[in-house]
């Protein structure tokens, strides 16, 4: 049997995932600054979850801002590509993907599981992850928690500001003004919805589309965006595994593409080992 | 790492001589009252070069300097203290870094502020400014320059052309707008004769003009050698063998400099030696003034196999042939009609094409002819006037012609406050990978 791992390094999560013709293992753990001592740890925890050793892997495949980072991989694949295959291989119908990441988000179209045409955004923390943790942790409330508690707004209440530092001044100024903290997430949500929607749009959106992404687990911003996009948005079982899932497949093609031709591709050469680079 | 970056291939050993050229250009600003000669700001794309040439003027080129700054990433100093001024950083920063090195010199009697790029930029005795199209700190940044230098005379003219209307034929128009340049190039002789004190030499400018009618006609013979395949040149030399063209338009030197280059590209045809080994894609580059503390971005397109054979950026001439200018001995009016047939030249196109504008046109016309695979624009936030249309451009391209891969990079052309390497290379990788998936598709 052939293994495949993907390694996607996020800039908070770091997530792994190791297929043969199913899913042998998944799991998530934060990044940190020490990219390539925590890859090797999700990594052997995952081959453990597997009952594998790293000499089982076949090939591997590193993903995300930090991919090139991971020494023992044999080849790196951007984030944009590893998603849509992922989520290609878990919702086939879906179309247009939404990834709302710690740093960034973006609107990537996709067709039979290869890229079409992306945007993203990279250079401001409104509408990403980071822009809905300083808000929650400004407000005391558990990132976990915000979605839910959204949902028992009993309105909007709009955010003007469209520069996280100034948005969080604004929250801080109508909580003292004696709005609910459920009004102002929902608030927050159609906030970070808007941006999101008018960065995706750019690229002629077709249904189906779904939602990934650290972003994808919060089910009041998900609710936002369904209101933006005037659609009901998918949702894969775990958001933010479709790109290691994805870095994964790519890797299983790859080795697949050469064993047609009799050949097998180059491997790094890398053991399992922390690597030097923080030492 | 199984994979491993690979060098630039190949790049134009006639590049190698454009820093002699720019250096030139900014030594010539610091020996010209030595030499009895006056020194002009000037501004590119003015329609004013053959003017300068044949009075024996000293053009100090303000975006020249600024970009030597910038590729130097010494910029920072003169950007900090135009907005210690109120130049909000907003602005084109080619002006901001311009006028804050200027308003530094002016502080030190005129000196030359320590550490100036290049041995800084001379003193002008007289400002050119145009008020025209292209760029709208073009009205400002004349006077904003003078205000620290109250000494200089400043003319500004205002060359415009038939805006662009589908629903009507501009060439019902081109007359009036011919005459009214002319008029506005005849005031600037005027105004240079005025702070030179000499006469124009008429022979002489007919002269320089003929010379830079052959010059356009020899740039783009040469670059349209980047046709074949493997492309022999990329932008990324092509942002650097713009300078004779740009900034030297008018004298022997730029002709020549158009003539070894064209050796070189039909040598590297004949040795069959590209850019990229091996060129999988061809792309060209669709619109933007580049970051030019970053020019290291094209090698890393090459490095991954991507070419760029043409640009839209800094080719701005067009063999004079295809521009069908009609016969005048006045050599202002033939400047004026090169400039109004130049800047409309993709509007009969355009309008033959609904829904397309003339700057999609030529986007679409050099696709076809360079055989481009995708698009990469670069929208520069300080260079409003260019870079605000770029996502419309890149809009109706998909719309109006066909749905290729397009890049959209972010940065600036100076502040390099707005660059981020690992996010620009990440963006990069992934147009890539569009690229392959959209070659795949078309078979």
């Amino acid at each position: 049997m052939d293994y495949f791992a993907g390694v996607d390094i996020g800039s908070t999560m770091t997530k792994v995932v190791i297929v043969s013709d199913r899913i042998e293992a998944s799991l998530i753990g934060p990044t940190g600054p020490e990219h390539r001592k925590l890859a090797n740890r999700v990594m052997e925890e995952a081959l453990r979850q597997a009952r594998l050793t790293f000499e089982d892997l076949t090939y591997i495949v590193a993903t995300g801002y930090g991919r090139i980072n991971v020494p023992f991989a044999d080849r790196q694949i951007t984030e944009i590509t590893c998603h849509a295959k992922g989520l290609h291989s878990l919702l086939p119908s879906v179309k247009t993907v939404v990834d709302i990441g710690g740093q960034d988000s973006k609107g990537i179209k996709i067709e039979n599981g290869k890229v079409m045409n992306f945007v993203m955004n990279d250079k401001c923390a409104a509408g990403t992850g980071r822009f809905l943790e300083i808000i929650a942790d400004s407000l005391g409330v558990p990132l976990e928690k915000i979605g839910e508690l959204s949902l028992t707004a009993q309105k909007i209440a709009p955010v003007s500001s469209t520069c996280t530092v100034f948005a969080e001044q604004e929250i801080i100024s109508r909580l003292a003004g004696g709005e609910p903290i459920a009004n102002l997430m929902a608030g927050i949500h159609d906030a970070v919805a808007t941006r999101v929607y008018s960065l995706v749009k750019k690229l002629n959106v077709e249904p189906d589309i779904a939602v990934t992404g650290g972003g994808a687990k919060n089910i009041g911003l998900v609710r936002a965006l369904e209101s933006k996009f005037g659609q009901k948005l998918l949702v894969p079982p775990e958001p933010l595994i479709t790109g290691a899932l994805g870095a994964a497949l790519m890797g299983k093609d790859i080795f697949e593409k050469y064993a047609a031709e009799g050949q097998k591709p180059t491997r790094s050469g890398h053991k399992l080992e922390e690597a030097t680079f923080f030492k | 790492m199984a994979e491993e970056k690979k060098g630039r291939a190949v790049a134009t050993t006639t590049a190698a001589k454009i820093p002699k050229f720019v250096r030139g250009n900014l030594s010539a600003t610091l020996k010209a009252k030595e030499e009895g000669k006056k020194v002009a700001a000037a501004f590119i794309a003015d329609g004013q070069d053959e003017i300068m040439r044949a009075m024996d003027i000293v053009p100090a080129w303000g975006e020249s300097f600024s970009g030597v700054c910038a590729a130097k990433r010494d910029a920072e100093k003169y950007l900090q203290k135009a907005e210690s001024d109120n130049f909000s950083r907003s602005l084109c920063t080619y002006a901001t870094c311009n006028i804050g090195f200027d308003m530094i010199r002016e502080e030190q009697g005129g000196a030359m502020p320590e550490g100036a790029p290049w041995g800084g930029m001379g003193r002008p005795d007289m400002i050119l400014g145009n008020g025209q199209l292209l760029c709208d700190p073009r009205f400002k940044w004349p006077q904003a320059t003078q205000h620290y230098q109250r000494d200089v005379p400043v003319f500004v003219t205002n060359m415009y052309y038939p805006p662009w209307d589908p629903n009507v034929d501009h060439h019902d128009q081109e007359a009036i707008y011919v005459k009214y340049a002319t008029e506005e190039l005849r005031e600037t002789v005027k105004f240079c004769e005025k702070v030179t004190g000499k006469k124009m030499d008429w022979d002489r400018l007919a002269a320089t003009v003929e010379l830079s009618d052959k010059t356009w006609d020899l740039f783009i013979d040469t670059y349209e050698l980047r046709k074949h395949i493997p492309t022999p040149m990329d932008t990324g030399d092509a942002m650097n063998t713009m300078v004779p063209l740009t900034f030297n338009l008018g004298t022997q030197e730029a002709y020549d400099f158009y003539v070894d280059l064209k050796a070189e590209l039909e040598q590297k045809i004949a040795d069959g030696v590209g850019v990229a080994d091996p060129e999988k894609y061809r792309v060209i580059w669709a619109a933007g003034l580049p970051s030019w503390f970053a020019l290291g971005d094209f090698q890393y397109f090459n490095s991954k196999g991507v070419v760029f054979p043409v640009e839209v950026t800094y080719r701005g001439c067009e063999k004079v042939e295809r521009l069908d200018l009609p016969k005048t001995t006045d050599p202002l009016e033939h400047i004026a009609w090169r400039w109004v047939r130049y800047w409309t030249h993709w509007y009969d196109a355009a309008r033959k094409r609904p829904g397309s504008t003339p700057k999609v046109e030529r986007i679409i016309e050099y696709i076809e002819d360079y055989k481009c695979d995708g698009a990469v624009f670069h929208s520069a936030f300080s260079c409003r006037s260019w870079h605000a249309g770029i996502m419309q451009q890149a809009a109706t391209l998909k719309n109006v012609y066909k749905d290729i891969p397009i890049l959209i990079m972010e940065g600036d052309i100076v502040d390099i406050s707005s660059y981020n390497e690992a996010d620009t290379h990440n963006r990069i990788d992934a147009f890539i990978e569009t690229l392959a998936a959209y070659k795949k598709r078309q078979g």
